[in-house]
């Protein structure tokens, strides 16, 4: 009998386990560490982020699906790894905190034959002094935050009815923050609502990023073949900016948010303030705090995570010029270079560098996109490391590992702002490959006929199919397994 | 005016037959289907 322990319930991880217990015979165990009771469709916290879905609409709890599909559900948060074991287990083991309330604070250890890191983000509000919903900005990264972001939104939406104008700020918090895509959607989520509560002409929406160009979304732009030209996606965002009359300032790192009002650094060098009465700013993101030790208890955290906390896996890590980054950079299996029973998916594997070319001020700030490994190609990696596993585990230890390089995966981003079959838009991006491969696609890095840009309802049609789609995937409904990633 | 406002205010902005082609229900429903090929198409070709 084997153990595969997954460290995370979010998109890759909960895909990882899913797959996973259908690949592998009722002999074999599948446990979940998380400490969350609740599944989240997080691209859909937009939504409750302007009052048009609410947190159980976004959410559901995993324990009854777990104990449908005879998955092990630990509610905990996962500490340690010992690949190892220790002195009185040969096996590996993974240390956790009870967050379970019956047990809550209590210690154990969960030993493992396979091990997938799917720990998602630990929301690094801590990086920019004053920034988070629970200091002087709002955030819409967890369903709560959503909500919180809400009930701020329907205050401006008073203060706008009364007359007063009203400065609302929409963007990342800091100048190595990711999900700008995420930032984006919102923003024109709320220039819609404010256009639908008739409170627009008040308001002043300014999005703030630390793109070096609008439309760079943390994957160095991308380049569409559209009516017969080529076009950038910088165009094609500034378009949108300015028909619906949205500010921006980019290349900015946020360096304080104080009440009402955030200062800022820009990549010239120059620093700057403004003054808010409302402001959603996304965190900049490090891997969870796990540590990692060896059999003798010797602390080797710092050879298995990046100095970012996210998991080392097969991707060439030397530190080379922005000229020399390649496709081939970027890891294939996930799988931990010195413990092959290891792998690290979705947002927790550590990336090579970046997508977006890196920048500094003059002053040493760092003021570019953290490249993006959210949603799709989470999805995908948390499928293909659950085959390798299952292949391991069914065929024996020989068996080849599967490949989801971001060099050789596309990926969708729709960004719909308001609900129901009418009135809704949207504008929805495709981009193949995420990971620009200029040996494939000496012009622009991207095959252009498959990345693409448009705008419309029909894009909004399917971002409401997705939402139904995947929380159906997501429950392991009839069917769940033929639905894509 | 900064760079990025003098770009934004360069940007070609939609016309009226573009607005009413991203609402027309009829001419959407051909770009929710092919959008969607698009996907699938991208989903099969990339994911291994």
């Amino acid at each position: 009998m084997a153990r595969v322990v997954i460290l995370g319930a979010g998109i890759s991880g909960h895909t990882a386990a899913l797959h996973l217990r259908r690949q592998l015979k009722g002999e074999h165990q599948v446990t979940v560490v998380s400490p969350n009771a609740n599944w989240n469709w997080i691209p859909s916290n937009i939504w409750v982020g302007v009052g048009k879905m609410t947190t159980k609409q976004v959410t559901f709890p995993l324990a009854p699906i777990y104990k449908r599909k005879g998955i092990e559900h630990v509610q905990a948060k996962a500490v340690a790894i010992r690949p190892e074991g220790d002195a009185n287990c040969p096996k590996g083991l993974v240390d956790i905190v009870y967050t379970d309330p019956s047990r809550a604070g209590s210690t154990a250890q969960v030993d493992y034959d396979y091990l997938i890191v799917a720990t998602g983000p630990k929301l690094n509000f801590a990086a920019t002094p004053g920034l988070g919903p629970d200091a002087n900005s709002l955030s819409v990264c967890t369903p709560g935050h959503a909500e919180q972001a809400s009930a701020a939104l329907d205050a401006v939406v008073d203060a706008l009815r009364e007359g007063r104008r009203q400065t609302l700020v929409i963007g990342v918090g800091h100048g190595t923050c990711t999900c700008e895509g995420a930032a984006f959607e919102y923003t024109f989520n709320v220039d819609h609502e404010l256009r639908e509560r008739g409170v627009r002409d008040l308001a002043d929406v300014i999005y703030l990023s630390n793109e070096y160009d609008l439309g760079d979304f943390g994957v160095g732009g991308m380049t569409f073949a559209q009516n017969g030209f080529e076009t950038s996606s910088k165009l094609w965002t500034e378009s949108l900016f300015r028909e619906r009359g949205v500010r921006a300032i980019l290349r900015a790192h946020v360096e304080r948010v104080d009440e009402g009002v955030l200062h800022y650094e820009l990549l010239d060098g120059t620093k700057d303030r403004l003054a808010f009465d409302f402001a959603m700013l996304l965190p900049p993101f490090r891997g969870a705090d796990v540590q990692a030790f060896d059999r003798d208890g010797t602390e080797i955290t710092a050879e298995l995570f990046a100095p970012s906390g996210f998991l080392k896996v097969d991707a060439d890590y030397d530190q080379k010029p922005f000229e020399e980054w390649a496709a081939e950079d970027w890891p294939k299996t996930y799988q931990c270079p010195r413990y092959s029973n290891v792998f690290g998916v979705g947002i927790a594997f550590a990336p090579p560098h970046a997508i977006s070319q890196p920048r500094k001020s003059p002053n040493g700030t760092v003021i570019s996109p953290a490249p993006p490994r959210t949603g799709m190609p989470s999805g995908v990696m948390g499928r293909v490391v659950a085959r390798s596993i299952a292949d391991r585990i069914n065929k024996g230890a020989s068996a080849e590992l599967g490949t989801a390089s971001m060099a050789a995966m596309g990926a969708a981003c729709i960004a719909s702002a308001g609900m129901g079959m009418r009135k809704g838009t949207a504008a929805a991006m495709t981009m193949y490959p995420i990971v620009p491969d200029l040996t494939r696609f000496p012009r622009s890095g991207r095959d252009v006929y498959e990345t693409s840009g448009e705008i419309g309802l029909g894009a909004h049609w399917t971002k409401l199919m997705l939402h139904y789609l995947f929380l159906y995937k997501a429950k392991a409904r009839l069917g769940w397994h033929l639905i894509p990633e | 005016m900064d760079e990025v406002t003098q770009s934004i205010a360069q940007a070609p902005l939609p016309t009226p037959k573009t607005l009413r082609s991203r609402t027309s229900v009829p001419y959407q429903l051909m770009r929710f289907v092919a959008f969607n090929f698009k996907m699938l198409k991208m989903v099969r070709k990339g994911h291994h």
